[in-house]
């Protein structure tokens, strides 16, 4: 009765933005974003992500339970990422055209 | 950009169900995206709606609309004979601009079967037995898209029906409805999901310290290659050294034993390992099941083209901050 839809999980609602951000007013150089309707997949790569650039001192990431500045770092974060993702595409597409050519040549088809 | 990994990767096997690769030079965050994105968010098609004509079978309605759900919907572009990424072809049902639906974003199958029609063509000996409906009474008004009936010829051979069964008929009984598939995502409802198993293990990096091992003993050695309970090592047999196993990165449990059973050995506690196993942290030994709906290597490049669309999704959303 009370149980939402499944889509809910992922879909965004219809007042909510994907990303929003808030500066952190104790700490200087500081700030949250907030990436709704997301989970630990993107979550966990942003953060390996941000680590490795040597201008960031600290990133990390909660994802509370659902019954309760630094903007541009993020963006370089991202980009590397997307960057990461389509020189793994190439590289899938090589190999396997490759591993093709290797076996088919062994065993017409199998 | 400075930041950038270049990855690699390396294909140990390709069936058309199963895939195997080694990837490496990233991080496991990339790895566990990939393998959560494949179990969860690649697209694929299942049968989301049942209208049912008639039904008088033992099972109710929704028990068969249940299993018909799980059925593999398996697509196949033009041209080519491998399950296919469906997401080019169709849009998701939400976001179709039609009132109800639309061969752009759904499939209709069609079901009848009648047991009294049926039981006066079947040979004499199968009379008036239970008549099974299986995955291949679904008829598809759309030529691309069919149930995938079995994983391979070998499933095919030793089964005892021609298709998945549905349901099984006696006498008098009729089944007859109308079922639309729809493409959705894993995470809205586990029938979509397009892969059995899709897992990662990290690569062993073993070893093995050749001038202790020359202070050992054969029995000692022996003893260690028995500790393990993965048994990632042998005694070569000409030399009589420890080596590791070739396929070891398939066994690899990494457990104690073997330093437990090292401790014992040394002659003090800080002397160097003879044999030390680790888990790599940036190489990954991938295996992939699919069930039928996709051919595994679609499945891998769906994911990765799912994660890169996140991604720009994502670096667009965060450019709107900046103003």
């Amino acid at each position: 009765m009370n149980a939402p839809e499944r889509s809910a999980c992922f879909l965004l609602d219809d007042d909510e933005e994907k990303v929003e951000y808030s500066v952190d007013t104790k700490v200087s150089n500081a700030g949250t974003f907030t990436f709704n309707k997301e989970d630990h997949t993107v979550a966990n790569l942003l953060r390996m992500q941000l680590l490795r650039d040597p201008a960031v001192k600290f990133a990390g990431y909660m994802h509370p339970h659902p019954l309760v500045a630094p903007v541009e770092v993020l963006s370089a974060a991202i980009e590397d990422l997307s960057n990461e993702t389509d020189h793994l595409i190439t590289q899938v597409t090589d190999a396997i055209d490759k591993w093709k050519k290797e076996n088919d040549q062994v065993g017409l088809g199998m | 950009m400075p930041q950038q990994r270049f990855p690699k990767i390396e294909i140990l096997s390709i069936r058309p169900h199963h895939i195997q690769f080694i990837l490496s030079e990233t991080d496991t965050s990339m790895a566990n995206a990939i393998r959560r994105i494949m179990i969860a968010e690649v697209p694929t098609l299942a049968i989301d709606l049942v209208e049912y004509a008639e039904n008088s079978s033992v099972l109710n309605d929704e028990y068969i609309a249940h299993r018909l759900g799980l059925i593999p919907i398996r697509y196949v572009p033009e041209g080519s004979m491998r399950g296919g990424d469906c997401h080019t072809a169709f849009l998701p049902h939400r976001e179709c601009v039609c009132y109800d639906r639309c061969p752009r974003c759904s499939v209709e199958f069609e079901l009848d079967v009648d047991f009294d029609k049926v039981n006066m063509t079947r040979p004499d000996q199968e009379r008036d037995l239970p008549l099974t409906v299986t995955s291949r009474d679904l008829i598809s008004n759309n030529i691309l898209v069919a149930p995938a009936h079995f994983l391979n010829e070998e499933e095919q051979d030793e089964a005892h029906d021609e298709g998945i069964s549905i349901v099984k008929l006696g006498p008098g009984q009729h089944l007859k409805l109308k079922a639309i598939a729809r493409m959705g995502i894993s995470k809205e409802h586990a029938k979509w999901c397009p892969v059995a198993v899709a897992t990662y293990r990290f690569w062993p990096i073993i070893t093995i310290n050749d001038e202790a091992c020359q202070m050992l003993t054969m029995e000692q050695k022996q003893e260690l290659v028995e500790a393990c309970p993965d048994r990632i090592l042998e005694l070569d047999e000409i030399t009589g050294n420890l080596v590791a196993v070739e396929n070891a990165y398939e066994m690899a449990t990494y457990t104690e034993d073997l330093k437990v059973a090292q401790d014992a050995m040394k002659k003090r506690p800080e002397d160097d390992d003879f044999v030390k196993v680790e888990p790599s942290t940036d190489r990954f030994v991938f295996s992939v099941e699919t069930t039928g709906a996709m051919d595994a290597e679609e499945i891998l490049f769906s994911a990765l083209r799912v994660l890169k669309d996140r991604m720009n999704y994502l670096a667009a959303e965060v450019e709107k901050l900046k103003d």
